[in-house]
């Protein structure tokens, strides 16, 4: 077996489609249990106009849990992966933003409780969030990547 | 119909979300609800650091109370049956109109606390208490051209002491978790924050009234709720807002009167 079919493999790709939506419907479980904390959080990235903070902080994690749904049950699988890897570009990007300015904030992924970490701590949190994130991107490339080779070998076969 | 384009289902997606976050909102009790749109003008002000501040060493030695004639030692008992003692200087002039006694348990004192259990008068000091400074509020006087002005641990204490209201700006899980005996909770992030700052103004609405002291607490640190509750406040004509900066983990620092559960 190569590589590429190992990485391919749809023993690989099951696990790899169910863990990201198990892991996006654990995430978006205590937002959606205390919108106003997400909001907060929401509110120390620093890059969202004010007026969109609440509005943002109810969608999103219905997004999340609804694209986590859909990655497990294999039911729209394509936009649901497509939406989880523009959310984590996202995600990257705030981060990204609010590390270069100093800016030590708690990520909000998977708590939406204020911490209570130093401001070391907190940028070192999310250095991790982005190499976590940038792992979950991987996540989203394998299962595009294992459908595309799918698409080509079927094509083939017709 | 089947929907068979990435783009056309990832509309739908969002779309079904954003249906259900709606409904779930209008649903959700009132400590869980979001106002659309949500007001926050400082949105994309990044706050500057905050420096680590070292809490003083608690004291342990109890500090001699000066006695005076608006001066009552209470045992404050609050709703889960914990009795927290505290010192507290009460002036009946002083007291708001907006923090009544409470009526689920009857003052037993004549110098009323706002909504304090006040159940045995005893002269036994709190331990890690410092006796408050009586406040002449003269010196703190309405100042229309700015939102608020910090006060230290120390002033807050002592406008605590006078009777000044003083509102918390924290959720309401952590007010009832533990709260600066005789606040009222006025969470900045729930949706009932502008029924609960209309209700005080309606209270207040007289320009005098307004321009009586108000004391807004938070987390302490980089916490930002009581500057923007002190903003919402400003924003109707308050114009005498203190922020206590330092907020409750100060206050429990140096032993204040404090309280649990969802009363004042």
């Amino acid at each position: 077996m190569t590589f590429k079919e190992a990485l391919t493999h749809p023993w690989l790709t099951v696990r790899v489609q169910i863990a990201l939506g198990a892991i996006f419907i654990v995430a978006a479980l205590p937002k959606i249990a205390d919108p106003p904390s997400f909001a907060h959080m929401i509110y120390n990235y620093r890059i969202l106009r004010g007026d969109l903070i609440n509005v943002s902080s109810l969608v999103m994690p219905w997004v999340e849990i609804v694209c986590g749904l859909l990655l497990i049950l294999g039911v729209w699988v394509k936009p649901a992966r497509w939406l989880i890897a523009a959310m984590l570009v996202v995600f990257i990007i705030a981060i990204s933003i609010n590390l270069a300015r100093g800016n030590a904030i708690d990520c909000g992924c998977f708590d939406v409780s204020a911490a209570g970490k130093t401001y070391e701590e907190r940028i070192q949190d999310m250095w991790f969030v982005i190499i976590r994130d940038l792992g979950m991107l991987l996540m989203c490339a394998q299962l595009a990547f294992a459908e595309r080779v799918r698409r080509t070998a079927s094509v083939a076969v017709e | 119909m089947r929907v068979r384009h990435p783009v056309a289902q990832s509309v739908i997606i969002i779309a079904l979300a954003a249906i259900i976050a709606v409904v779930a909102n209008g649903f959700a009790s009132r400590t869980r609800q979001l106002k659309l749109p949500g007001y926050y003008p400082n949105a994309l002000q990044v706050p500057p650091r905050v420096p680590v501040k070292v809490p003083p060493p608690a004291r342990t030695e109890p500090d001699v109370v000066e006695p005076a004639t608006t001066t009552t030692t209470a045992v404050i008992t609050d709703t889960t049956g914990t009795i927290v003692p505290a010192t507290t200087a009460l002036s009946t002039t002083a007291l708001s109109t907006a923090i009544a006694p409470s009526t689920t348990v009857p003052a037993t004192t004549t110098s009323a606390a706002p909504a304090i259990a006040t159940t045995t008068p005893t002269t036994a000091p709190a331990p890690a208490a410092s006796a408050p400074k009586k406040v002449d509020l003269a010196k703190y006087p309405p100042h229309p051209d700015k939102a608020y002005v910090e006060i230290s641990g120390e002033e807050a204490q002592a406008l605590h002491a006078a009777g000044v209201l003083f509102l918390d700006a924290r959720r309401t899980s952590v007010f009832e978790a533990g709260h600066i005996a005789g606040s009222h909770s006025y969470s900045v992030w729930e949706a009932d924050i502008d029924d609960k700052v209309n209700k005080l103004y309606e209270e207040r609405s007289e320009p005098a009234e307004q321009n009586r002291p108000i004391v807004i607490y938070c987390s302490g640190g980089a916490c930002e709720d009581s500057h923007m509750l002190a903003q919402k406040l400003w924003g109707i004509q308050f114009n005498n807002v203190y922020v206590y900066k330092d907020g409750f983990p100060d206050w429990q620092q140096r032993g204040g009167a404090v309280r649990t559960g969802g009363q004042p």
